[in-house]
């Protein structure tokens, strides 16, 4: 299996790394959301119950 | 020399340059850098709606502290599903048929998970090594196998991701073999296998995408119980 040749191993190591830290990851965070996100506000619901009428 | 099946997974070179740079540039070649405008084009637009989808995803079980972890593993998201896309067109090389990179990506990335767990919280991250409730006669013995599941983990995200893309292309080429060498002998058997050929490649497009996303999805579960 020619994958298991130790050959360029280190190399494919090196290149994949830079090209995914340093030309990826520049190009993905120049996307700008247009929202901001928000943050969840902890408080629980607190529903009061009420029936529903049949008619 | 005889070519075998397997050739055409040897990292390609040409005189001596290694073309696999090539492959592994390709995927940002193809997201275009977005200008200083706010409304852009088509293209940017359904990117950037992509990443938030695939961000939103992977970062909603995540705790607060998790998601410093958004770059990384939106970036990985994108450039896994990228490159094994690219890799189904004809004539193309995919990158992540070579063990050598998905181990790469695996390791340091699943070291991270580990470490920062070891580092921040280790009872917590030692704890995950006994399952609740297991009767006290059994404690040894799964510690072992709990361990041992800990550290196959690396080993099994990049072979998992090897092994499906190799053998997708690999189950491709194949039958496209025979496709052609039937074509002169028995054309309708050529069809049956051509149609056969199409489906296989409607699944390969499926295969692709859903480990890239396995991928980034078992390392965000291992930083789950980690951070």
């Amino acid at each position: 299996m020619p994958q298991l040749n130790p050959n360029p191993w280190f190399l494919i190591m090196l290149a994949s790394w830079a090209i995914f830290l340093l030309l990826m990851q520049p190009k993905l965070l120049s996307f700008t959301p247009t929202n901001s996100p928000p943050n969840k506000t902890k408080t629980t619901p607190n529903p009061t119950p009420w029936t529903w009428p049949w008619t | 020399m005889n070519l075998s099946f397997f050739d055409q997974f040897a990292s390609p070179q040409l005189l001596g340059i290694p073309l696999i740079l090539l492959s592994l540039l390709f995927p940002t070649l193809l997201l275009p850098s977005p200008g200083g405008r706010w409304i852009t084009n088509r293209l940017s637009t359904l990117q950037l709606w992509f990443l938030q989808l695939i961000t939103k995803q992977l970062m909603t079980p995540l705790n607060k502290p998790g998601h410093k972890w958004a770059l990384i593993l939106s970036s990985l998201m994108v450039f896994l599903l990228l490159t094994n896309l690219l890799g189904l067109l004809p004539y193309t090389f995919t990158p992540t048929t070579q063990l050598s990179m998905n181990m790469a990506l695996a390791f340091p990335l699943w070291l991270a998970t580990l470490l920062t767990g070891l580092r921040n919280q280790p009872s917590i991250s030692l704890g995950h090594l006994l399952p609740e409730g297991t009767p006290t006669p059994l404690i040894p013995a799964l510690i072992l196998i709990e361990t041992t599941s800990l550290l196959i983990r690396p080993l099994a995200l990049g072979v998992r991701l090897t092994a499906n893309l190799t053998a997708g292309h690999l189950l491709i080429q194949l039958i496209s073999t025979a496709t052609m060498a039937l074509l002169p002998i028995m054309p309708t058997i050529s069809i049956l296998t051509a149609s056969i050929l199409l489906l296989l490649t409607i699944l390969e497009v499926a295969v692709a995408m859903i480990q890239a996303y396995v991928f980034v999805l078992l390392l965000s579960l291992y930083l789950q119980e980690n951070i």
